[in-house]
């Protein structure tokens, strides 16, 4: 009893220092961690960037005007197309014919149509082209992706169906559906998805073999986890910023896609923004007509960078390794 | 290795037969034959009957079908001297339907039906189409017989065909003694210069190997890829003569002929080929040519089609290089830094930009500049690739900046780069010697694929440029049903696409050591 300090010598009491704490047997079986969803990590993660706020405001307006406008203002591509001198006119001249309106800030077209409302009109096709397609790629690649990442057997032969396919022009495969079936918008959904998903299938095929036989999933199969808890429970999680990232990739690409496709002649036959480019391109080099060519131009990499940057982003703040 | 490279290659050329045979049933049974008839002026020209035979002959000439009309089946069995010519003119006069039929003609009609039914042909017998009294325009009756080819079959007849020799047999209808002369002195240079030839009497090409003084100086017409012939886009000209053949005005100089006769010719005499005949048909080539041998190609100003693709192409591609990659080690230096961030909005807006959007801006700029924005063969100056290069160059340079850097941000915190750092080496050393090093691996693989597809041209900023390349040659075909360019030109890409594969994992393997294609360890 040497070393024990006096307490009455600090004019301090045993109860003053310490309380008593009864042991509960229920209360030791918890175990508990700081709360953690993933889902609401991977949004604080995203808001806390102040760029996010305003690019995600400029999407938010883009989409307003892409799908909700056209509804209030119905567009006819022809309306004014008997009118000669409705066609071709600078923003100032067509605002002086047909006095102050959103539509007509950006000056009319070839048929006289209001560029402004032609393009959001042409935005919400190609827009829901790109994200139709991307979303039936990415569904249908990253379950295909998934099986033939984890199934050896089927590597093998799905690496040559890949080498097959992926050497098809993709321009004739389209061209043939355009042919075979309807020139219509989901033809061309089917036509640009039929092989499409192949490319996502053989990235998401990579991130799996990487992540398959890491020592933790090595672990879970020798405690006798079921493949698809391993599938849902070990990799999924781990590729969920990987497949977000790739996902917002597609959708721009997608846009681009169509624009490119309608310049070369095998779009669709509904005004979209890749046939506003393609049919105006002639008004670019005209003085004065630089409007009906450089809108649809700036509409289109506007909403190609703002969906861009978002996806980045988000497929950045849904790598749990950001949540710190 | 060996035995790995020539795996891929067996495995190469399977995916390319597959994806030929591919194509093939894209175009030839999925599409509906009556397209190619769309944009055809003389489809609406021929009437009744003669419509019919009319479908059937572009069909063959498509190669859709095998056809043999009744009257060309007699003047080959004359040919064949199987029948006189005056009992053939008898023959032809078929009766207004198969029952009215003269008793001879009936006859050989049974032999026509039963010859060609026999080998799996459809005959059809078409009766005379009569307005009143009177046969309308194109309502003679025809008889024919046609066959679809398999796909299998057309698929081995295009391998088999692909690669041609010329033979002293590959001249049809020579006259003479068919053989193969070696001479060291050409004719062509006055048999004082001394220029090795090898010369050929029945061969298609009269040189078979000569030389001269364009690059690569030494040329042959020994071996020829065949990749089809086009029908509609340039009629009966070879895919590879469309991609290959030199563009613009002639270009004449002094030329000596056979005959002795010089003048001024844009002829290429070493080009020349046979065809039966020739020389007599014309006297402008009786005053010139001592044989058959008259076809020439003529020389001209311009590169071909392939050639100008691939002068853009390769340039734009070592400019990607020579941006791209010190952009990405600068910004994998300068992590997080000024230039990083500058450089990832520029990868960002290039990457997520339409290509064509980017391009018009080029164009525009480089018009505000006043540098040439459209492409004239006649009138060719190095200013107006600029702008080309320049537009192809723009996202392979964001995407190689975006990469490598990538892969040397994550090379960095690699345990050989602390062990480089512990051991007292500097920065910059670290950076070219090591890390560098092992980025530029994935990077390397991507060159050889680089180069060569900068051969098959680009669609877009060609056509924006009116660069006379070869990027629009697929769509052109597809847009006029031209089949045969269309499997050709598949073929080539698909040659391509393997040829860059196998040779990107070669150049790994060089750069690596340890990356190795023989063990089974990969």
């Amino acid at each position: 009893m040497e070393n024990k300090i006096d307490l009455s010598k600090h004019g301090l009491s045993e109860e003053e220092l310490f309380t008593i704490v009864t042991h509960d047997e229920t209360e030791s079986e918890k175990i508990t961690a700081p709360r953690y969803s993933y889902w609401r990590s991977v949004f604080r993660v995203f808001f806390r960037k102040k760029i996010n706020w305003i690019v995600l405001g400029i999407l938010l307006v883009l989409l307003l005007f892409t799908y909700i406008y056209p509804r209030f203002v119905p567009f006819d591509r022809f309306a004014n197309v008997t009118d000669s001198t409705s066609k071709h006119l600078q923003p100032k001249a067509a605002i002086e014919k047909y006095g102050f309106s959103l539509s007509y800030i950006l000056g009319t077209g070839a048929s006289g149509e209001p560029t402004f409302d032609a393009v959001w009109y042409g935005s919400k096709i190609s827009l829901s082209l790109a994200i139709v397609c991307a979303a039936i790629n990415m569904v249908i690649g990253v379950l295909v992706g998934a099986v033939w990442g984890y199934s050896k057997k089927i590597d093998l032969i799905m690496v040559e169906v890949r080498n097959i396919i992926a050497n098809i022009p993709y321009e004739l495969l389209i061209a043939v559906m355009v042919l075979v079936l309807t020139r219509g918008f989901w033809t061309m959904v089917f036509a640009l998805t039929v092989t499409g998903w192949l490319g996502v299938a053989a990235f998401i095929r990579t991130q799996v073999i990487i992540i398959r036989d890491r020592e933790y999933n090595l672990a879970s199969r020798c405690l006798g986890t079921p493949i698809g808890r391993i599938a849902t429970k070990n990799i999924l999680p781990f590729m969920t910023s990987v497949i977000v990232t790739y996902a917002a990739l597609e959708i721009p690409a997608y846009i681009g896609f169509e624009v490119f496709l309608s310049y070369i002649g095998l779009g669709l036959s509904d005004l979209t923004l890749g046939k506003m480019i393609s049919e105006a391109q002639g008004s670019m080099v005209v003085p004065g007509w630089g409007f009906e060519f450089w809108s649809p131009v700036a509409i289109s990499a506007i909403l190609s960078i703002v969906l861009f940057v978002v996806g980045q982003n988000l497929g950045d703040a849904s790598d749990p390794r950001t949540h710190m | 290795m060996a035995k790995y490279i020539l795996r891929r290659v067996l495995h190469g050329i399977f995916s390319i037969v597959v994806v030929v045979g591919i194509v093939m049933v894209l175009i030839y049974s999925l599409l509906s034959r009556d397209q190619i008839f769309a944009t055809d002026p003389n489809f609406i020209k021929v009437a009744a009957n003669r419509k019919i035979t009319y479908k059937y002959e572009k069909w063959e000439e498509f190669g859709y079908l095998d056809y043999v009309n009744y009257t060309d089946w007699l003047t080959d069995l004359v040919t064949n001297g199987e029948l006189a010519a005056e009992a053939r003119s008898k023959l032809t006069n078929l009766g207004k339907d198969a029952e009215s039929d003269k008793e001879n003609v009936a006859e050989y009609v049974k032999k026509f039906t039963d010859y060609y039914e026999s080998k799996g042909y459809t005959v059809t017998r078409l009766k005379t189409v009569m307005a009143g009294k009177k046969v309308t325009n194109g309502g003679q009756p025809q008889l024919f017989a046609a066959k679809d080819i398999p796909v299998l079959m057309r698929l081995l007849t295009y391998f088999g065909n692909l690669f041609q020799v010329d033979t002293v047999n590959s001249a049809k209808n020579y006259e003479g003694e068919r053989k193969i002369t070696f001479t060291l002195y050409d004719p062509l240079y006055g048999g004082q210069k001394f220029s090795p030839a090898i010369m050929g009497q029945g061969t298609f090409h009269k040189y078979l190997l000569y030389f001269d003084n364009e690059f690569p100086y030494i040329h042959q017409n020994l071996l020829s890829v065949n990749l089809g012939v086009s029908y509609s886009v340039n009629q009966g000209v070879e895919v590879v003569t469309t991609m290959t053949k030199a563009q613009g005005s002639y270009v004449q100089r002094m030329t000596t002929y056979p005959t002795g006769l010089t003048e001024m010719s844009a002829d290429d005499l070493h080009s020349a080929t046979y065809m039966a005949g020739s020389r007599d048909s014309i006297q402008l080539r009786k005053d010139r040519f001592l044989d058959d041998y008259t076809t020439t190609i003529t020389f001209k100003s311009g590169m071909s089609r392939i050639g100008y693709s691939f002068v853009i192409g390769l340039c734009s591609v070592l400019l990607t290089y020579l941006i791209g990659v010190p952009m990405a080690i600068w910004m994998a230096q300068k992590k997080d830094k000024a230039v990083d961030k500058i450089g990832s909005v520029y990868v960002v807006f290039i990457t997520a930009m339409p290509s064509l959007a980017y391009i018009f801006l080029v164009k525009a700029i480089g018009n505000k500049i006043g540098i040439p924005t459209t492409f004239n063969i006649e009138e060719f100056s190095w200013t107006m690739c600029v702008l080309p290069i320049i537009s192809l160059s723009l996202r392979p340079i964001g995407s190689m900046m975006r990469w490598l850097r990538r892969y040397m941000v994550d090379q960095q915190n690699a345990d050989y780069v602390k062990f480089a750092r512990s051991g007292g080496l500097s920065e910059r050393e670290i950076f070219t010697r090591h890390i560098l090093k092992n980025a530029s691996i994935p990077i390397i693989y991507g060159i050889p694929g680089s180069i060569l597809f900068s051969m098959t041209g680009a669609l877009v900023t060609e056509r924006v440029y009116t660069v006379p390349g070869i990027g629009g040659i697929f769509i052109n075909a597809i847009n006029a049903y031209d089949n045969g360019v269309i499997v050709g030109v598949a073929l080539f890409y698909a040659v391509l696409s393997v040829v860059s594969g196998i040779l990107g994992d070669i150049m790994m393997s060089i750069v690596d050591p340890r990356i190795s294609f023989s063990s089974k360890a990969r």
